[in-house]
């Protein structure tokens, strides 16, 4: 099944050089080269039944019906050995720790801005920068609880942060379920090695938002909140409410009374004091941010500012992964916390600065440019991949609006075995991870390992027919 | 220190049987106190819940007797043998009414032309047309939709149950052995509909939730029950059917099929199928789950517990209401069943639950 792998001149997560695999993939291709390819097509099988008669599928928008798709599952593991794991762990600890304190410097005093680290019209352009958001105090302080950090691999296997996801980063779920379904159809291959478990995450959350409830009440009332059974990620909204044991409210649900926000209940009202929130800032109160949003409540913000309910993550965070303040990252951690980061950035050219912008338009063809405030994989251009007239077409847009656009060198990031048919090929995946940050700063041990499952793509989203994979990040050897 | 301290003023309490508790010191809650703590009060639910529940409940009883009304007129048709061309549109006009679709206009269509034969097309109208808001699989669709919307406050056993029989019903071979055999999709729908049930009661705590899922069932319940005695007494008077007995006889089997009861009425009346009794057992009996009086109670057991956590101090207009439908039933027992007095009977029900249902959606849906 591995007859014909082809390893493509980029690091492959489970060999070493055509045939040899890594010694933490050993037991992994033992096993996977010992099984005939019917019995792996019958796991796999057993897998996809499994995820949908668990109701575990997000809904893809054409002709105007959503349709109801299970996120394609591959089984072979991606595998995280400990001591690449601890760098993880430090790193995405220091940069939410400094994306924190950015976020609070730059709705109170703006030192960073004042000294000149980030140019202030980078941040007073930000679309997703929030004046209502100046001079609010939030809970100890914390803006960013959640976040989910993309990481590629380069060519030597060093770790990179594509971006850094701290608005409502979705997909833990999967995380989780994952896990589940591996347990169910490859017990023998999981029992072989000693994986760290993952379920400890909902656990983890709902501690992180009780820390946030107004003093008033012992026992706080949280609730997450969705926009709805329509929208792509519903299955993780009620997943996380039913781990939590709490109430999955959507907007209409709650309302806006002299200063609090409470629910409606057969019983009448019953006040609430924290909302992990999974809708935009934008929707959240049609009276402070879109006007035409009926997906929010209401008055949901002058609550918050009176302190009397809390949000998770706080409204405003969009400022810190605005892709062209991303560049700025390491300044911060140089800025705020005095260390070297420990996680490299992509190398970024912000089109808005006059000579990264020359640069661009000359080297179009081997960049990807990216809209700053686009995700999911929408309004990129993979410069390498392009036609002369998509490039025209960028150019235009960036020199309409060079605020809009950043730029990258394209990244051979990694790849790693994925079943095609009958035999295994190389495809490339990245990795997000999932930061807890409270009172204590949790790294859940795992992630999400995306599959860009279409050969030779370079885009993982799922919308953009992205599968994923279990990752399995070992125990410290003792 | 602390901890022996504490121990002492337990003694203390339970010596003065807590006749000085506000005098004494709070004691420090700690996670090992030797005692297991008081479980906290059951929450009032989110009024969106409440009502997915509600309706998941009702479009799940429905679509249960969707697939067996349907099945059991397969039987009834297989009993007769021939029956003239405007005899077996009779029998499945009937079926249509049970659920008032003889009137809309797919109902129609399907009733007056076509080429396959006619029990065929219904059959397929009922359970797998989409147009039809009635036929099973869009039952069970607004089943999982509601179910689909509140995961969160049903048992992860519930939501498999539901969504597993929702995907065999949804398969694409599902037509085709509709055509072969219809007793084996039918059953599986209704089977599935009672394992739900089953599933349900064992591991869905009994509160207010599993209260509005007996709620909606049981109303639902009663008006289907209400409705398949109210179309097989027009199919029996109309003028085409002699009422011979041996028709007759299976007739009225076929409603006590339509509605689960024929061993439990079976064992009752030691096989005597004398349609006043059919009717009696199906409205008064105490003990078959499936008569409209048992029905009536369970509902008036569930609104207690509902409100009883709501607003306890109050009578909830449903408690009425139902307690109304309850003294009828008990007058009605009394006198002599004559087909325009079970045509009262039954005009009387359906319009309590019509008021009961709109009664739920006021004082518990639209706060």
């Amino acid at each position: 099944m591995f007859q014909n792998y082809e390893l493509n001149n980029i690091f492959d997560e489970m060999f070493r050089e055509t045939g040899v695999p890594r010694q933490h993939y050993e037991p992994v291709y033992g096993q996977l080269t010992s099984l005939n390819d019917g019995a792996f097509q019958r796991r796999r099988q057993m897998a996809d039944i499994s995820f949908r008669n668990q109701g575990i599928t997000f809904t893809v928008y054409k002709d105007d019906s959503g349709v109801e798709r299970i996120f394609p599952f591959d089984l072979v593991p991606r595998i995280v050995p400990a001591a690449e794991w601890r760098t993880i762990e430090r790193g995405l600890e220091q940069r939410i720790t400094a994306l924190n304190m950015f976020c609070k410097d730059v709705y109170h005093d703006q030192h960073i801005l004042r000294e000149k680290v980030i140019p202030a019209e980078m941040i007073y352009s930000a679309k997703m920068f929030r004046r209502e958001m100046l001079h609010v105090n939030v809970p100890n302080d914390i803006y960013i609880h959640v976040c989910g950090t993309d990481l590629i691999r380069d060519k030597d296997g060093s770790y990179l942060v594509l971006e850094d996801n701290g608005r409502t980063p979705s997909g833990v779920s999967y995380v989780i379920e994952n896990r589940a379904v591996m347990k169910r159809v490859l017990p023998s291959l999981f029992e072989s090695y000693p994986v760290r478990s993952v379920e400890e995450y909902p656990f983890n959350l709902l501690q992180c938002l009780k820390e946030l409830a107004p003093a008033r009440s012992e026992d706080p009332t949280i609730v997450v909140l969705t926009p709805g059974i329509y929208n792509s990620a519903y299955y993780e909204h009620s997943f996380l409410a039913r781990q939590m044991g709490v109430e999955l409210v959507e907007g209409k649900d709650l309302i806006y009374d002299d200063g609090k926000v409470y629910m409606r209940t057969t019983g009448g009202r019953r006040l609430v004091d924290v909302i992990y929130r999974r809708i935009d800032d934008d929707f959240l109160d049609p009276l402070c941010f879109r006007p035409d949003s009926i997906l929010g409540v209401p008055g949901l913000m002058n609550a918050y500012r009176c302190g009397n309910v809390a949000l998770a993550n706080a409204a405003g965070t969009g400022v810190a992964d605005d892709k062209a303040v991303y560049p700025y990252v390491p300044a911060m951690i140089k800025f705020y916390l005095k260390q070297e980061p420990i996680l490299n950035n992509v190398p970024t050219y912000v089109c808005a600065n006059d000579e990264h912008r020359k640069y661009v338009l000359e080297h179009l063809h081997e960049l990807v440019v990216k809209a700053t405030n686009e995700s999911g994989g929408y309004g990129m251009l993979m410069g390498h991949q392009s036609t002369a007239e998509e490039r025209a077409e960028f150019a235009k847009l960036i020199k309409a609006d060079p605020r809009n656009y950043i730029a990258q060198p394209v990244v051979q990031f990694s790849q790693c075995p994925s079943l095609v048919d009958d035999h295994f090929e190389g495809r490339r995946v990245d990795l997000r991870p999932y930061i807890l940050y409270g009172k204590k700063c949790v790294v859940t041990p795992g992630g999400l390992t995306r599959v860009a499952l279409k050969e030779g793509s370079l885009v993982v989203n799922s919308s953009q027919g992205g599968g994923s994979k279990d990752t399995w990040v070992l125990e410290e050897v003792r | 220190m602390a901890e022996k301290t504490e121990g002492k003023e337990r003694v203390n309490v339970k010596r003065d049987w807590g006749m000085q508790t506000q005098s004494l010191p709070k004691l420090k809650p700690s996670t090992f106190q030797g005692r297991v703590p008081r479980s906290p009060a059951t929450r009032p639910m989110l009024a969106r819940v409440a009502e997915s529940l509600y309706w998941m409940s009702r479009y799940m009883e429905r679509a249960e007797h969707v697939g067996r009304i349907v099945l059991v007129n397969f039987n009834v048709l297989m009993d007769l043998g021939d029956l003239a061309q405007n005899m077996q549109e009779k029998q499945w006009l009937s079926v249509m009414r049970i659920l008032r679709l003889h009137t809309t206009p797919e109902g129609m269509q399907i009733l007056s032309q076509g080429d396959r034969n006619i029990g065929q097309r219904v059959a397929e109208f009922m359970a797998f047309d989409t147009r039809n808001r009635s036929s099973l699989i869009n039952c069970l669709t607004k089943a999982r939709e509601n179910a689909r919307s509140i995961r969160e406050s049903i048992s992860v056993e519930m939501w498999e149950t539901l969504n597993t029989l929702y995907w065999a019903q949804q398969a694409d071979d599902a037509k085709q052995s509709l055509a072969e055999s219809p007793q084996q999709i039918l059953n599986s729908a209704i089977m599935g509909s009672l394992l739900f049930q089953g599933v349900t009661d064992q591991t869905l705590p009994h509160g207010q939730g599993w209260q509005f899922i007996q709620l909606a069932k049981h109303l639902e319940r009663i008006e289907m029950t209400c409705r398949v005695i109210e179309a097989k007494f027009d199919i029996l008077k109309s003028q085409e059917w002699a009422l011979e007995t041996s028709l007759s006889n299976i007739q009225w089997m076929a409603v006590l099929r339509s509605c689960s009861s024929i061993e439990a009425f079976r064992r009752r009346y030691v096989g005597d199928l004398d349609p006043q009794r059919v009717v009696a057992f199906l409205i008064f009996d105490k003990e078959s789950p499936r008569s409209i009086r048992y029905c009536v109670r369970e509902a008036q057991k569930a609104v207690a517990g509902i409100a009883m956590a709501a607003h306890p101090l109050e009578i909830d207009p449903l408690e009425r209401i139902l307690g109304r439908l309850d003294g009828q039933l008990e007058l009605a027992e009394t006198r002599e069943l004559n087909s325009a007095g079970v045509k009262m009977v039954l005009e009387q029900i359906l319009e309590n639950t019509g008021e009961a249902a709109s009664a739920i959606q006021r004082s518990y849906f639209l706060h």
